[in-house]
């Protein structure tokens, strides 16, 4: 069976809510009832059927073709299966998900991950501010899963985090893991100002000594992590490429709170 | 003794007893082969009777840089006990005392399970506070900070209540050095096989024990009808020329992997042939009415 797939008409005159085009919702609607479904966000009614063409019939392999930044809420709240976007997406990429796989080709906008708790999302390229953060309503940010971020990623990725895991290709922006309450940001390319204040138990791993380093962050020195092999194992087992050996320089903070977060500077 | 023969050795007809145990497998992990090993041998040390160590354990086999979670030598091991909670008690034991304690290791879950026991869930405490958790592909490890370090530990690992224990052969022979020549390639045999120990010194017993004794509080002794010095005075089991017996005891995850490694023994013990001085292969057990699983030598060797 092929991949149930919407391929964008033309560019949307309004933003788009597209988290009613997940698995779990689509799985016993018929197509007609599938194109009669609203996606609009203002007063203009738009319907599923006035926006995509629709191909395909397997709901627990949904495609997304020629999607732009007015593509909100793709993926929000998943509860099983993949979705592929072809293209980039808007605002609440894959919020508050729980389980099953999201692919991005292009970028994404704000709030991506965001409150997820579990399941995997891989955005090929940039990922706006407060990836991985506080979904609107939630008091935590993400709470669970994996996410690759391929390019850059904005400012406060990872905010208010309490479980998972997060790979950024690129450079995080300002007060990257701010607030964290526990879990991994991986950062290859470093990260703004601010990263890690307020961290309480987060794990932010550098593979380059970032620029900016809180004054709140004590130096533990470096020594051996076996903990990072492990990590570097499985995330080559995902398929992402990265080489994080087992040393480190460690800095624990943020001393202004809790203060068992961490820094693992690789040495 | 009926007459079935391998390579002029004879296989009596008769079976291995064993019973029903509860069994896990962890992974030690160290900086070189050399300090896994030294980790595993001291956690599975004084563990090869229930009767008195309270677990029965040993190492099931080395593992390669590839095949262990953190990328670094490795070693597998396995411990049983009768019961889940004792289980549970002589690993945190063993692995507190044992692993935690040496340098550079760490250790992690190597059975899935119906059951799970805890592993760093319990271990962590020994941080004061200062152990930290991060749970990658959905698996919680602890890291608890130590004078070498960190000792990363997986929170759990899984049980199973598939497992035996018991699983045995007695090989009888001319000479002591053929038995234990005999016994020595069996045990190399046997380490082959995924999923059993033979958790006595170098998987071999010389001291065979029967139920109870003439003694008051004495649960087992010497097995009278299996001593050579003792044929003219006791119903022996032994013909007259068996100058030594010697037994390999097998604990396994389950009944197959302990009928495998069987084969795999006696196979091996007959490799020498009845000319190294090896004339029976026989077995222990209690006339079948204690233990529910039966290993019979000739429906193994056939």
């Amino acid at each position: 069976m092929s991949a149930l797939t919407f391929e964008l008409k033309a560019k949307p005159d309004q933003r788009l809510d597209l988290s009613p085009l997940t698995p779990e919702r689509l799985a016993k609607l018929s197509r007609k009832d599938i194109e009669a479904l609203s996606i609009g966000t203002t007063r203009a009614k738009r319907t599923v059927g006035d926006t995509f063409k629709i191909k395909g019939k397997d709901v627990e392999n949904i495609h997304f073709v020629g999607t732009d930044a007015r593509c909100d809420k793709i993926g929000a709240g998943l509860a099983g299966g993949e979705i592929t976007v072809e293209g980039h997406a808007g605002a609440e990429l894959g919020a508050r998900m729980k389980k099953g796989k999201i692919t991005v080709k292009g970028s994404c906008g704000v709030l991506a991950g965001a409150s997820m708790s579990g399941g995997h999302i891989a955005i090929g390229r940039d990922a706006g501010d407060q990836a991985c953060g506080v979904a609107t309503g939630d008091t935590m940010g993400m709470k669970g899963g994996f996410v690759t971020i391929g390019g850059h990623a904005g400012a406060l990725l990872g905010e208010r985090m309490r479980r998972g895991l997060v790979v950024v290709g690129g450079h995080a922006g300002d007060y990257a893991g701010g607030r964290m309450i526990a879990g991994i940001l991986v950062l290859k390319r470093g990260a703004g100002r601010y990263a890690g204040y307020g961290n309480r138990r987060g794990s932010l791993i550098f593979m380059d000594k970032p620029k900016n380093i809180l004054p709140t962050y004590s130096d533990c020195g470096v020594m051996e992590f076996d903990y990072l092999r492990l990590l570097e194992l499985w995330l080559r087992e995902q398929g992402t490429r990265i080489t994080l050996k087992g040393r480190a320089r460690r800095l624990m903070g943020d001393m202004a709170v809790l203060g068992k977060g961490e820094m693992l500077i690789l040495a | 003794m009926a007459e079935l023969k391998v390579k002029g050795i004879t296989i009596v007809e008769t079976f291995a007893e064993a019973f029903p145990m509860v069994g896990t497998r962890i992974i030690i992990t160290a900086p070189t082969a050399e300090w896994a090993d030294i980790a595993a041998r001291t956690m599975t040390g004084f563990a090869t009777s229930v009767i008195a160590c309270g677990a029965e354990a040993g190492i099931e086999s080395k593992l390669s840089k590839k095949e262990t979670p953190d990328g670094r030598p490795g070693v597998a091991v396995l411990l049983f006990t009768m019961n889940a909670d004792k289980l549970q008690t002589q690993l945190r034991n063993r692995v507190g005392q044992c692993v935690l304690t040496s340098p550079g290791s760490a250790c992690f879950a190597g059975l899935e399970g119906e059951k799970k026991l805890k592993l760093g869930a319990s271990l962590r405490f020994f941080g004061d506070g200062w152990q930290m958790s991060k749970v990658v592909g959905g698996r919680r490890y602890w890291r608890i900070p130590v004078m070498d370090g960190e000792f990363l530990c997986e929170e759990k690992t899984g049980m199973t209540k598939k497992a035996v224990g018991g699983g045995n052969l007695l090989v009888l022979g001319k000479s002591h050095k053929a038995v234990l020549a005999a016994c020595t390639r069996a045990v190399k045999a046997i380490g082959d096989v995924p999923g059993v120990i033979t958790p006595f010194p170098g998987g071999i017993v010389r001291s065979g024990s029967k139920v109870g004794s003439k003694y008051k509080g004495q649960i087992a002794s010497t097995n009278d009808a299996y001593c050579p010095s003792l044929k003219g005075a006791v119903k022996t089991e032994l013909p007259l020329g068996v100058e030594a017996v010697m037994e390999i005891v097998i604990d396994g995850l389950t009944f197959d992997a302990i009928h495998e490694a069987m084969y795999e023994g006696i196979h091996a013990i007959a490799h020498g042939g009845a000319r190294e001085g090896v004339t029976h292969i026989t077995a222990g057990n209690y006339g079948g009415n204690l233990g529910p699983h039966h290993f019979h030598l000739k429906e193994i060797v056939g």
